[in-house]
């Protein structure tokens, strides 16, 4: 039961209980009203039918003598005020009298009441006669040993109390819709805020650290607001922190570092000197400071993204000019360079941060791509490309967003480039270009050849005069 | 006497490293670990490049370069933290003529300091005295005269407006200024061009902001009007 309350939402929920709040209210109303009602109106209804008895009673006192035949008793009867729901009943000594036997005889009168009437009291009884309720009403003869009875049904009162209940459950019925409707209205009044506290945590989810809701004009949902604000501030504050963690940690890194380089070389420039285990231990040292040191390099690279202190420095760049420099400068200076153009292809661009873009995808194709084919630049509508085909496995549809991640190099980079790389290359890649309003992303060859296609667009700007 | 180097460093174990490297080169090194020490220094005895580190407690790096440039012309190396910073800018305006970002390999430092010290030598003997209006440049004697009165450059701006003045008219791309004045390649980065002509505009120009002599070519580069 618990369990299917919770499954319902909150709307749901409200909108239950306010139309449970709604029944229960003009249920207990209704029973009120009927009972009270019931009551009133037979009371009402009893003291006229009594009344008209007394009357009756009297004139049968009057008319009544010893010598009454039965004749004369039912002139007697005739001269009452009787209606069709009321019937008449006279005992003279042992003879009782009913000018409507089926109905009412003295088989019909309680003993209490006939043992009360007969001590010379008059009294009243309900009860009921022919399935419906009857006030009998008895009343002594005063000078003679007789009764007089009447019967009143009082059925006429149910009727009118049948109507009252039908309008009554009918009033509660609506009642009871009405509190749903308002319970289903007010839900929904009181949850609009939390789809705009939704939308602010889409849009804080989504990395925009600085979305905060606007103070509303509600008091009630003051607090809502305040604490959605601290929580989303402190997220804020963390993700900054950590951010600037790591940017501090690599910077104090290049202290050592710059220690650890100089005095290699100066080992390395008395190198003949050593043994030739040592010159081995010198070896490893060196090429192990020199990772280390691209490894900080990338990580103090990147964190700039994060704490979002990296600038673009830019200025005019002729981009087939820049490949050709990049790759001759690039550790892999016999790298075919292609345009298909012979314009100048001028972009905006940062020449340190657009050389390590190239070296990076040059290094990629290297490592997991059985060596690059070649880079192509081309011209594409208001972009300009730099294409790098490699041969190898080529990268599977679904790690083709996430080689791109941090320290993730695909499942040919986990078999293949064990211990190599800083696991940055290609997530520096994105952010240079990305600094540079560009596009980075890895396709199939188109010549159907074996291997990965990473294809940089960048903007271009028009060429200056 | 050898050459001699005067390294700025707080962080001892950096200047030990820098200096044996530095000494394996056959440099003579002397250090420093304060801006304080490093103008003693400077004025006990004149170095023939300085190394500085920006990052200084005390009197920071800035301020020990635009000391020494008051009384000297001496070729100075900048440390910087990161390249994309305005620190790049800011040395080479206090007077630094190149700058390495750390961490750097003792090798790329050898290389900046030949670069500077050939510089420093640089005045073939024989070159003709050249005048453009009120601009007058003596090679030979190391000199430049604006309106007759001689005004004091850099080595390095010296050798700028030689380079520019060498083809008077001619464009050159900062990428050909970097080489020929500063040793880099392609990949050499242009703010040493841009803040060196912009010091040489105030030393040579009557009015720096409308440049009569040393003038940009948008997209392209500089050139020296004839």
């Amino acid at each position: 039961m618990r369990k299917v309350w919770r499954r319902l939402g909150l709307r749901a929920r409200i909108t239950l209980l306010f139309a449970l709040g709604g029944l229960l209210l003009s249920v207990t109303i209704a029973v009120a009203t009927l009972t009270l009602a019931r009551q009133n109106l037979l009371a009402d209804r009893e003291d006229r039918a009594f009344s008209v008895v007394i009357r009756n009673g009297d004139r049968v006192a009057q008319r009544l003598t010893e010598e009454t035949d039965a004749e004369e008793v039912g002139a007697i009867f005739d001269s009452l005020t009787i209606t069709e729901r009321s019937h008449p009943l006279l005992r003279v000594d042992d003879v009782w009298t009913a000018s409507n036997p089926q109905v009412f005889s003295n088989e019909n009168v309680p003993s209490v009441l006939v043992a009360a009437v007969e001590n010379g009291h008059a009294a009243r009884i309900r009860t009921r006669l022919d399935d419906k309720p009857a006030l009998i009403t008895g009343i002594p003869i005063p000078n003679l040993d007789a009764d007089y009875y009447e019967a009143a049904l009082v059925d006429d009162v149910e009727g009118a109390l049948n109507t009252l209940g039908i309008i009554v459950i009918g009033v509660a019925t609506a009642a009871t819709l009405l509190a749903a409707a308002i319970g289903s209205w007010a839900s929904r009044r009181a949850l609009t805020p939390l789809v705009e506290v939704r939308a602010a945590a889409e849009s804080l989810a989504a990395g925009e650290l600085d979305t905060r809701l606007d103070p509303p004009a509600d008091a009630d949902l003051a607090s809502l607001t305040a604490s959605f604000n601290g929580m989303a501030r402190s997220l804020e504050d963390r993700i900054e922190r950590d951010a600037r963690f790591a940017s501090e940690v690599s910077h104090e890194l290049r202290s050592p570092l710059m220690t650890l380089n100089a005095s290699a070389e100066v080992l390395n420039n008395s190198r003949d000197d050593l043994s030739e285990r040592n010159q081995t231990a010198l070896d490893l040292l060196t090429d192990d400071i020199g990772r280390f040191t691209d490894l900080v390099e990338d990580l103090l690279e990147i964190s700039r993204y994060d704490v979002g202190s990296a600038a673009l420095q830019a200025e005019p760049i002729d981009l087939v000019e820049f490949v050709r420099q990049a790759v001759a400068h690039g550790r892999y200076p016999d790298t075919s360079v292609n345009a298909e153009t012979l314009e100048y292809l001028v972009i905006e661009g940062d020449k340190r941060r657009l050389a390590q873009v190239v070296a990076n995808l040059l290094d990629n194709a290297a490592k997991y791509g059985e060596g690059h084919v070649g880079i192509e630049v081309r011209e594409r509508r208001d972009t300009v490309q730099m294409i790098i085909e490699d041969q190898g496995p080529g990268v599977p549809y679904e790690e083709r967003s996430v080689i791109f991640d941090r320290f993730s190099r695909g499942s040919a980079g986990g078999s293949r480039g064990q211990g190599t790389g800083s696991g940055l290359g290609l997530s520096l890649v994105t952010e240079h270009v990305g600094l540079h309003g560009g596009h980075v992303w890895v396709e199939d060859r188109p010549d159907g050849g074996q291997g990965a296609r990473f294809v940089v667009s960048l903007p271009k700007t028009d060429p200056i005069e | 006497m050898g050459t001699r180097i005067l390294t700025v460093e707080d962080d001892e174990r950096i200047r030990t490293a820098v200096k044996l490297a530095l000494e394996d080169e056959g440099w003579d090194v002397e250090e420093a670990d304060s801006g304080e020490e490093a103008l003693n220094a400077f004025t006990r005895q004149a170095a023939d490049v300085v190394l500085i580190d920006i990052m200084l407690p005390g009197i920071d790096g800035f301020d020990v370069c635009r000391a020494i440039r008051r009384v000297s012309d001496v070729p100075i190396v900048m440390v910087t933290a990161r390249a994309d910073t305005h620190d790049v800018v800011a040395g080479l305006e206090a007077g630094a003529d190149d700058y390495l970002t750390k961490p750097f390999a003792p090798k790329e430092l050898s290389a900046r300091i030949r670069a500077l010290l050939r510089r420093a030598r640089t005045s073939e003997p024989g070159a003709p005295q050249m005048i453009f209006g009120d601009l007058e440049i003596v090679p030979d004697e190391g000199v430049v005269r604006v309106g007759g009165d001689e005004v004091h450059l850099t080595k390095t701006e010296f050798r700028l407006l030689v380079e520019l003045a060498s083809s008077p008219g001619r464009v050159f791309s900062r990428e050909v200024l970097l080489e020929r004045v500063w040793g880099y390649g392609y990949f050499g980065d242009g703010r040493l061009v841009d803040v060196h002509i912009r010091r040489l505009r105030t030393k040579v120009e009557s009015d720096a902001a409308n440049p009569r002599h040393v003038v940009t070519v948008r997209g392209l580069g500089y050139k020296l009007q004839t």
